[in-house]
């Protein structure tokens, strides 16, 4: 067998493998462990790479992101701050026909702009909310499903883990892609509000009210989600503004939302060990799938097949619209089966570079020049520029052509070809990053294995699983219009991204 | 047995915890100690008061050198203390979909052939970063700004990597048992306890 | 074709020296072996790991051959460093040849005993690129400047800047937000870095250099040792002293074009005379007898290294000088 087609080959053993149920991480260790030794003739090459892959896949800076990222949610409910965000939500929208539903999206979107993760937000919510919707008479499919669909806002609004690993698989830039995720993030909180709002016209029986909360109460419950609002602006904002690295900035969050439980007496000896138990437990299972990847990927550039399939699908001539539907179907047919941050893990390497090969038209040259020429133009027109060159200048940009050197020069700008195609190429990567991170954690909530609706259902023993598939189905109904609608407006994603 | 084994894996995760933690405090150190130094050396400390401005920066008010590679060393050490409890827990991401429909024989024998394989990856793992430290070491390389040998924090790994790997024989040990008896000792959530 | 190489290092392929460096060896190396050797490129730490673990890749055969910065190993090879030391690098050319030579007479068998050693050079000119003029040591007080090199970080400590460690690649972000208020880099870098867009001066060092880094292209020894004589004697015809000088000379050559770039923008470039030089050099002597004592404590003879490498940098540059 040539190296490409062990390469190939390595891909059904792979799955194979994961539905045994095999851990994922060590699946696609095994298989580029043993991958490795056939391509290479032998235990050579593979055993010298563990020599020091296990270490440095492990003391990476980025990746140490992940434990802060974990630990800081954990003390965040140490903090009150969980139980804070639903009661300030429910005081507003409670009353309302499906209001406490909404709430709890609310103070999911709340408490993942605090959190990283997913599963910490579902699991987090759902203990505090999950018991007022069944008090209140919401069904029991109803509850398990919106809390589950709310905890995707974890990951999807930003601090968020899956990012952090597509920015380092992608080599993209941590701070741009969370602020790409906001927008497409409240759209989804949105849209989960949107789909409670159907469901409960659809099922008048399936929710109760409660009584309106006076307004004083209301103002008093939101003066309760400061530090909320505090944590997220010093992280997410610090990062943005450059006060430090994205791993610097978890560690603040952390550090943070621990003396804010600490104060309020949420962080005693033994909530600490537990919550270092916990996030132990999830950072490393995380890790041993970052590892297995590493390994896996190491493997299969070997044997040259990213490189073949990217450019076999460039040399079918696909238009880059077909490739991106094709990629984005595959996530969420695959996510009903896998888990999010594995499928990345695994599937990032392969398709990243077929997306980077494909030409979106995302920026255009001319357009960058206008924007640099107007920027100079704005603060008054260049004393030395004579009325002939302004005026070609002008009908440059009113006709969308590109500038000329001269007219550049004149400007004292500089908007060059290389520079139109590496902000085309980071927005490709962005954009095509917050749609990969839309569509696998849809996977998290989308019937037979979604880690979601697991954990929610684990929640209430007295609700059964198909009910929660058959009302999340709207939640996951609401997530696909959302994601055509940010692939056909390429803009919505990138348009708070610094020019 | 059982009680050691889980005694050493809370404990190497509360130890990784608390690693974790001071690499949290050592980060926030370091962002404090590069805008206090911006600070003093900005115009403003420069003028009102040069002389606690210059003291400061005389005692070493800056960002803590070397903070990334002693955040890169510890990290290393605090993930390897955490695959122990990962591993007794059975904490690791599977897909279970088509194992709920195996029988409980297959699946008990198929838990017992992966936790066995995972031992021997856990006991390779090791054993590699045991090579890999004595390179190190051999090779007297350091690290860039601290200049400490690597090697040492190879080693630290290694101890939580050699605990791991034990933990894992244990787990291996313990799936054989329930495959030949019958009886659940590890729950993991595709049947119940027994 | 009978032997695959495996081509390993930590840039992508469209950069100078993948592009104007590496693939000039390797398409020399297939076209001298008639077609028999065929070196397969892996850019981008493409075939796993991180880049300081490539050394340990070309020694144990992860990968065939290996380009990678000696400095990325602190430690492993001090008498590198040698050409390393702040005010020793005169121009590409003559030091990645002094570095050859020094290396085949004193590291090949030493340091380098693991590896087969195809080029030894030396990049272009470094120096600083700031927010504010530097033009005096004393001008650096209180700035906080990423740092190349491990020499040129202890000598940023000693004249009061603050030295901040951050990736090649972050400096654009950190230069832009104000975490760094200034880089070491040589010329040839700052164009993708977008550096003269984001800082207005440059301070440049006539006659001897800031610092330079060290790089080596590397071959796994038993995969050199495998190869027949005919196959040997292909790769050597593109190794060694001339490939040396012609790597280190191209990077060099790609510094003029990015000078321009800042010039054209009507940056601020400050040139310090060799009067100027001297007063920099001077406060870099402490980073000199640590160096010596260091490679003293590996029982090495520094001074003598010391020595040789200025002799041969004195030697050589006249021969270089344009
Ligand atoms: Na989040
Ligand atoms: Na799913």
């Amino acid at each position: 067998m040539s190296a490409l087609e062990i390469g190939i080959a390595s891909f059904p053993a792979l799955m194979v493998l994961i539905f045994l149920r095999v851990p994922i991480g060590l699946a696609m260790f095994l298989v580029g462990l043993l991958g490795l030794v056939l391509v290479t003739d032998g235990t050579q090459v593979a055993f010298a790479r563990l020599k020091n892959e296990t270490y440095t896949t492990f003391s990476s800076y980025s990746l140490t992101i992940v434990p802060m990222f974990l630990l800081m949610g954990h003390f965040a409910t140490l903090g009150g701050m969980s139980t804070a965000l639903f009661k300030a939500a429910e005081g507003w929208l409670g009353h309302r026909k499906g209001g406490i539903a909404m709430a709890s999206i609310g103070a999911c979107a709340g408490f993942g702009a605090i959190c990283g993760s997913s599963l910490a937000t579902a699991a987090t919510m759902g203990r505090v909310a999950l018991p007022e919707l069944r008090q209140y008479g919401y069904a029991g499919g109803f509850s398990t499903a919106t809390l589950a669909a709310g905890g995707t806002l974890g990951i999807l609004i930003p601090p968020s883990v899956v990012l952090v690993i597509y920015a380092i698989l992608t080599e993209q830039n941590i701070a741009k892609l969370f602020l790409a995720a906001f927008i497409p993030g409240i759209m989804a909180a949105l849209g989960y509000v949107i789909a409670i709002s159907v469901y409960v016209r659809l099922y008048p029986d399936s929710a109760g009210t409660r009584p309106p909360v006076p307004y004083a109460e209301r103002f008093a419950a939101l003066l309760q989600v400061w530090p909320v609002l505090l944590v997220f602006g010093l992280v997410v904002g610090g990062i943005y503004l450059g006060w430090f690295t994205p791993t610097e900035g978890a560690a603040v969050g952390a550090l943070g939302t621990g003396v804010i439980a600490w104060l309020n007496g949420g962080l005693t000896r033994a909530s600490l060990s537990e919550s270092f138990l916990v996030t132990a437990r999830s950072t490393a299972m995380i890790f041993f799938i970052v590892l297995g990847a590493a390994f896996y990927n190491g493997f299969l550039a070997l044997t040259q097949v990213p490189q073949e399939l990217s450019n076999f699908v460039v040399a079918q001539g696909y238009s880059p619209w077909v490739v991106l539907a094709l990629i984005l179907a595959f996530y969420l047919v695959f996510g009903c089966l896998m888990d999010s941050l594995s499928m990345i893990l695994l599937t990032i390497p392969i398709f990243f570079p077929v997306i980077s090969a494909m030409d979106f038209d995302l920026v255009s040259l001319a357009a960058m020049q206008a924007d640099a020429a107007m920027e100079v133009l704005k603060a008054g027109v260049p004393e030395a520029m004579s009325a002939e060159t302004l005026a070609g200048i002008k009908d440059a940009i009113a006709s969308g052509a590109e500038l000329t050197r001269e007219q550049m020069k004149e400007l004292g700008i500089r908007v060059t070809r290389g520079m139109a195609n590496r902000a085309e190429a980071e927005h490709v990567a962005i954009w095509f990053g917050i749609l990969v991170l839309i569509v696998v954690e849809v996977g998290l909530i989308t019937p037979p294995v979604g880690m979601n609706l697991f954990i929610i259902n684990a929640m209430d023993r007295t609700t059964r699983m198909a009910d929660t598939y058959k009302a999340v189905m709207f939640f996951v109904g609401s997530d696909i219009v959302r994601v055509i609608i940010l692939v056909a407006f390429p803009a919505i994603t990138l348009f708070l991204l610094p020019g | 047995m059982r009680k050691l084994m889980t005694g050493l894996a809370r404990t190497l995760a509360i130890i990784g915890g608390i690693v974790l933690s001071l690499l949290i405090l050592l980060t926030c150190a370091s962002i404090l100690g590069r805008l206090l130094n911006g600070f003093f050396h900005g115009d403003f400390m420069q003028s009102v008061a040069p002389g606690l401005a210059d003291w400061a920066i005389g005692i070493g008010i800056g960002p803590v050198n070397g903070d990334f590679e002693l955040v890169e060393a510890g990290v290393a050490f605090a993930i390897f203390c955490f695959l122990p409890l990962c591993q007794i827990t059975a904490g690791h991401a599977s897909v279970d979909i088509l194992a709920n429909s195996f029988s409980r024989r297959v699946n008990r024998i198929l838990r017992m052939l992966t936790e066995l394989t995972f031992a021997a990856v856990l006991v390779l793992i090791a054993w590699k970063l045991f090579d890999g430290m004595m390179s190190k070491r051999a090779y007297a390389e350091t690290t860039f700004l601290l200049q400490f040998p690597i090697w040492w924090a190879y080693a630290l790994s290694f101890v939580a990597a050699f605990a791991a790997a034990l933990v894992g024989i244990y787990m291996g040990a313990v799936r054989t048992y329930e495959c030949f008896t019958g009886r659940i000792l590890v729950w993991d959530g595709v049947e119940a306890t027994q | 074709q009978e032997v695959t190489l495996k081509l390993h290092q930590f840039l992508p392929a469209q950069a100078n020296v993948p592009k104007l460096v590496l693939d000039v060896w390797a398409d020399g190396v297939e076209k001298d072996s008639g077609g028999r050797i065929k070196v397969e490129r892996y850019p981008s730490m493409q075939l796993g790991g991180k880049p300081p673990e490539l050394m340990d890749q070309a020694i144990d055969g992860v990968a065939d051959v290996v380009w990678t910065v000696v400095g990325y190993t602190p430690g492993r090879f001090p008498s590198t460093e040698v050409f390393e030391l702040p005010f020793m690098m005169t121009n590409a050319r003559a030091v990645s040849h002094a570095y050859w030579e020094m290396f085949e007479k004193h590291m090949k068998d030493d340091e380098f005993k693991d590896v087969h050693i195809l080029g030894t050079w030396v990049h272009g000119p470094g120096m600083i690129h700031t927010a504010d003029p530097v033009e005096t040591p004393a001008d650096l007080q209180g700035m906080k400047i990423r740092g190349g090199s491990r020499s040129v970080n202890s000598l940023l400590t000693k004249l009061g800047a603050t030295p901040v460690g951050m990736p090649v690649p972050a400096v654009p972000e950190g230069l832009s937000k104000g975490v760094i208020d200034g880089t070491t880099i040589p010329w040839e870098v700052t164009t993708a870095l977008k550096v003269p867009e984001l800082v207005e001066n440059h301070t440049e060092f006539e006659g001897r250099a800031l610092y330079t880094l060290t790089f080596v292209l590397a071959m796994n020894k038993a995969k050199y040792e495998s190869l027949p004589d005919d196959l040997k004697a292909a790769v050597d015809k593109n190794s060694g002293l001339e490939f040396s000088v012609f790597a280190g000379g191209t990077q060099a050559d790609s510094d003029g074009p990015a000078r321009q770039v800042a010039e054209d923008l009507g940056n601020n470039i400050i040139t310090i005379d060799a009067a100027g030089v001297e007063e920099w050099r001077a406060l870099a002597q402490p980073i000199y007898d640590e160096w010596l004592a260091d490679m003293e404590s590996k029982g090495k003879d520094g001074k003598a290294l010391l020595e040789e490498a200025q002799m041969l940098i004195e030697k050589y540059t006249p021969q270089y000088s344009n």
